[in-house]
């Protein structure tokens, strides 16, 4: 009962991506606990099983996408940007090195770079993300799960796993950085 | 003949490096590049910081406002 409540709201997000409103997302999200339960004994412990559970989730909402007709591009959960540098272009030389030192703001007080607000931006700034940016980070840097576990549970590729990751953390490193800047001023 | 890394690439081997998933040489590149470089070293550092604070966050505060209805079902499925 206690794995089912904290899986639960990541499963719900997970299978939201593929189909088309909350409640079927809901329904996909108990059809793959009945798959689970019924598989339980044919589960090995090659994976974790929290990895097991989300390959089973994204499978049966993948399954329930394609009947629905929803099929959705792969660039349209994983965000369009993602061969495009991170960084403003215009902050480098033409060597690639710093043309003027970023906005540091490591050094500013405590209560202020880790207060509630700060929090607030950074969980404002993962709901803005594409949804499997915002999943990978929410999975990673959140629940704090493997690079590995992420990768399986979510059907990614390592580079893709890792990608997506680094794209999320960018924005909301740069999210906290504007919010910080306009306290600051 | 040592690896060189412009910072603008650095940037975007963060997360490889922090996993320490990239190969042993660009691994190494980005140590010796960040010991000599202000603004990457800053930069490396926010990252830090803010994977440590998104890590503080719970499942309600990155959880968009809709629950219960299923958790509530399921508390009766399961006795």
């Amino acid at each position: 009962m206690e794995l089912v409540e904290r899986l639960t709201p990541s499963m719900r997000r997970v299978a939201r991506m593929f189909v088309s409103t909350d409640a079927v997302a809901d329904e996909v999200v108990q059809e793959a606990w009945v798959g689970v339960l019924r598989g339980i004994d044919a589960f090995e412990r090659r994976s974790s099983l929290r990895t097991w559970i989300f390959r089973i989730l994204v499978n049966t909402a993948k399954t329930r996408g394609q009947r629905e007709a929803r099929s959705i591009p792969f660039a349209t959960l994983a965000g369009d940007d993602l061969d495009e540098p991170t960084w403003d272009p215009t902050a480098f030389d033409t060597d690639g090195s710093w043309s003027s030192l970023p906005f540091d703001w490591r050094g500013l007080p405590e209560d202020r770079l880790t207060g509630k607000e700060t929090l607030a931006v950074i969980g404002r700034a993962i709901e803005d993300l594409p949804p499997m940016q915002a999943e990978v980070i929410r999975m990673r840097d959140v629940l704090g799960w493997s690079s590995e576990e992420v990768r399986n549970a979510l059907a990614l590729t390592d580079t893709n796993q890792r990608v997506l990751l680094h794209r999320a953390r960018a924005k909301v490193r740069a999210a906290v950085e504007a919010h910080l800047r306009s306290v600051s001023a | 003949m040592t690896t060189q890394i412009a910072c603008r690439d650095l940037l975007e081997l963060i997360t490889g490096y922090l996993d320490g998933a990239l190969p042993a040489d660009v691994h190494a590149a980005i140590e010796e590049h960040v010991a000599g470089c202000d603004g990457c070293t800053a930069v490396l550092e926010e990252f830090r910081i803010t994977i440590a604070m998104t890590g503080t966050l719970t499942e309600e505060q990155i959880t968009p406002a809709q629950r219960d209805t299923m958790l509530g079902a399921f508390r009766d499925w399961a006795g």
